[in-house]
């Protein structure tokens, strides 16, 4: 049934083919496969997740492209697919670390926003007169009662974790790749380290701090989470590199 | 508040904490129960206080059990006092325009990132404007005369035994200068290995 | 209230008060402020005085202000809760009240004494405004002595409560507070007279008055009979007032009981109502006349559920 347009039930609504597919998602599928490589790595003491970006063209001032977002100061996510689709996500996801906020007075666990997010994008495979997310989302946190976790979020709305995983065009072999390196003990500097190499398997181009983007969780000490007073702004686990740190690890 | 009466106070101790109310349910003037507990426990390390209007104190209770276990399902892990206390705030505000007559006291002890039980106490006024004393909470009408007492009677990292002499005090003379709370005193003491419940007998007048 | 027939009248306590404010405005001191007559000095003058508002109406602006059924946010409030009961039977009469004071819901006493002892043979009971009762009870009881004198024989209760109705009829819709009941014992055998500030005088047998009454006359009415002992009847005012404390936030603490016969007032005792809950009159633990002290163990869906779980 999956042929070229999809055949009779690939427009607007959602509907299973006889075979019990839902070709919509399969098409979303096809759409996050076209995108960009991302992947993330867990390590033993944080979370790695980076991305490859490319403009279109090379006027295109690119200080505005983010493939990395902030959600809340302890989660961050990248993705692969179709970029409107994620900023409507991260609208999303932003807003409901904020109402967890107002509701409990800390930000939501990992998966807790996971699985808010997992819920938006399944909406859309069963609503009417939408189309499903364009994106596959992988989400970096940490939280007391789990520590760092990573997910991974697809078109369907079904989610995992993740001790490593790697979404969008070069997703195979970027996957292959890790399960070669990847082992349970390795170090958050190893593991961005590995993030790089497994992106520079599959890149096209130069890979500089301009087309690389990477964000990373840290684990809190016991003594930082002490001191933690409630009540306070809570330290961020979660940042982004900036591009000078993006081309220190480059260069090594 | 004074049209059922009923008060509820909270202590901190040493690695403890006690929470306590009086017994009477009442319409207005007329004592109607003298078997009416204010307090109710949320999870093993967490207890809900409420002194106000009886009613909202039952429609309250069923609606934080709830979203307490809708909470607990959701994320799998027990909720801390520290998060409850917000629940607790969001639920009164999200009435802010023609609120439950309620004043909420919670007692409970809260994990540490070290895995340690750090005692904890809050209360809130009708509208969920918290407090996070570090001594004692209060709420209801007889909440003036408590504050008497315990101002006079409290004293820092009181053992349990000792804690559930000075929350027993406070709230039996405090009541007993309030029309509208009394008929019987309930004492719960948390500790890190056990809850003590105990009932008091008081003046029935 | 204020007419104008009432503002030309000389004989309405009005006028009196507003003819004996101007006396007191032209000195500093009057006689009566140096208490050399036990601060009913102007007695001498014909009859009391009081300063009254300066204002053209201050019957109209005490209504404003001062605590009344009408109007329950005004600035001065007055104890109202109260439990007072007296009645009359074969052995004279019973008066037993509680000792409770509130402000609002404070409990500011729990040894106020409402039974107010006007003289040997008459008794006067307190709800309402404890100043007015006390002030105008001992003012009673200042002129029952003077009609001794005067009369050579004990004033009639029926003369006296008459007295007060009309001292405090003159004082109409000027905030005066009372519930009182007159006990006594004259010529006519024991005698109980209800008068309040609303100047309402009635004769009867069986009274109780306060917020409290309901429940007194619940267990008074059941008990009561004319002939009852002395014993019985004591224990029957005793238990109306235990069982109106317990049940009204606005009264209770203890309970005073006095027994008039012909020979005048005996005070009986003061009652602990906490005491009276458990081990009643005699002080035997478990005799009490606390309901869940009566069917203590005996019927098993009355347990406190939380004393059943600890």
């Amino acid at each position: 049934m999956a042929n070229a347009n999809g055949g009779a039930y690939s427009y607007s609504l959602t509907v299973f083919s006889p075979s019990g597919k839902l070709v919509q998602i399969e098409h979303a599928l096809a759409a996050v496969a076209q995108g960009t490589t991302s992947l993330g790595i867990k390590a033993s003491n944080g979370i790695v997740i980076a991305t490859e970006k490319k403009a279109s063209s090379i006027l295109v001032d690119d200080s505005m492209l983010d493939k990395v977002a902030v959600v809340c100061p302890n989660i961050g996510i990248v993705y692969s697919g179709m970029g409107p689709d994620f900023r409507v996500l991260i609208g999303k996801a932003r807003k409901s670390a904020q109402a967890y906020w107002k509701m409990y007075g800390e930000y939501p666990p990992t998966r807790v926003l996971t699985q808010e997010l997992a819920a938006v994008m399944q909406q859309a495979t069963q609503s009417g007169g939408v189309r499903p997310y364009g994106v596959s989302l992988l989400v970096a946190g940490w939280d007391i009662t789990r520590g760092p976790t990573l997910h991974q979020v697809d078109p369907s709305g079904s989610f995992w974790a993740w001790k490593a995983s790697a979404i969008g065009k070069n997703m195979v072999n970027a996957k292959t790749f890790l399960e070669k390196r990847y082992n349970d003990d390795i170090s958050l500097e190893d593991a961005i380290h590995t993030a790089l190499l497994t992106l520079k398997e599959g890149f096209e181009g130069q890979m500089t701090e301009k087309t690389i983007e990477i964000g990373i969780i840290t684990v809190p000490s016991a003594g930082e989470l002490e001191e933690e007073k409630p009540g306070e702004r809570p330290k961020p686990t979660f940042r982004k590199l900036s591009e000078e740190e993006v081309r220190d690890y480059l260069a090594l | 508040m004074e049209y059922n009466g009923g008060s509820v106070v909270a202590m901190v101790g040493k690695d403890c904490v006690a929470i306590a109310c009086d017994l009477r349910l009442g319409n207005q003037a007329l004592g109607v129960s003298s078997n009416f507990p204010k307090i109710f426990p949320i999870t093993d390390r967490i207890y809900l206080g409420m002194s106000g209007l009886a009613t909202d104190l039952e429609t309250l209770r069923e609606r934080f059990r709830f979203r307490v276990n809708m909470y607990t399902i959701k994320e799998e892990r027990e909720i801390e006092p520290q998060t409850f206390a917000h629940l607790v705030s969001s639920t009164l505000y999200e009435h802010r325009f023609g609120p439950y007559f309620i004043e909420p006291v919670i007692a409970g002890l809260s994990k540490t990132p070290s895995g340690d039980l750090k005692p904890f106490i809050a209360a809130a006024d009708l509208i969920g404007c918290l407090n996070f004393a570090k001594d004692f909470v209060v709420s209801g009408t007889a909440s003036a005369k408590i504050y008497g007492l315990a101002e006079a009677l409290w004293e820092p990292d009181l053992e349990p035994e000792d804690l559930f002499e000075t929350i027993s005090q406070t709230l039996m003379n405090a009541v007993d200068r309030d029309a509208f709370s009394g008929w019987g005193c309930l004492v719960h003491v948390l500790t890190k290995d056990k809850v003590i419940t105990r009932t008091l007998k008081s003046r029935m007048d | 209230m204020n007419t104008l027939a009432e503002q030309f009248s000389t004989t309405s306590a009005l006028s009196k008060l507003k003819k004996t404010q101007a006396l007191l405005e032209d000195e500093e001191m009057s006689d009566a402020m140096w208490g050399s007559q036990a601060g009913f000095g102007n007695v001498a003058q014909g009859s009391p005085s009081f300063a009254v508002p300066a204002v053209p109406d201050p019957s109209a602006f005490l209504r404003l202000h001062t605590d009344d059924r009408a109007d329950p946010n005004c600035k001065i409030k007055i104890q109202h809760g109260t439990t007072t009961l007296a009645f009359r039977y074969q052995g004279g009469v019973i008066v037993a009240v509680d000792s409770r004071a509130t402000a609002g819901s404070y409990v500011a006493s729990g040894t106020v004494k409402k039974v107010i002892e006007i003289n040997p043979y008459l008794l006067g009971t307190m709800a309402g405004g404890a100043a007015d009762c006390q002030y105008w009870e001992t003012y009673l009881g200042m002129h029952c002595r003077l009609h001794e004198l005067r009369n050579r024989e004990r004033i009639s209760v029926s003369a006296a409560s008459k007295y007060l109705s009309n001292l405090v009829y003159s004082y109409k819709g000027m905030g005066l507070s009372m519930g009182t009941m007159i006990c006594g014992w004259d010529k006519t055998g024991p005698a109980i007279f209800y008068v309040d500030s609303d100047g309402t005088r009635l004769k009867g047998d069986l009274f109780s008055v306060g917020s409290g009454s309901t429940f007194a006359y619940g267990v008074l009415d059941q008990g009561y009979h004319w002939d009852m002992t002395d014993e019985d009847a004591q224990e029957l005012g005793r238990r109306s007032i235990y069982a109106a404390g317990h049940r009204d936030a606005f009264s209770g603490n203890t309970c005073n009981l006095y027994h008039v016969k012909e020979d005048g007032w005996r005070f009986i005792g003061n009652y602990d109502l906490s005491k009276l809950h458990y081990d009643g009159p005699n002080n035997v633990p478990g005799a009490g006349y606390g309901y869940d002290i009566r069917i203590a163990g005996r019927a098993s869906a009355l347990q406190p559920a939380v004393a059943a779980a600890a």
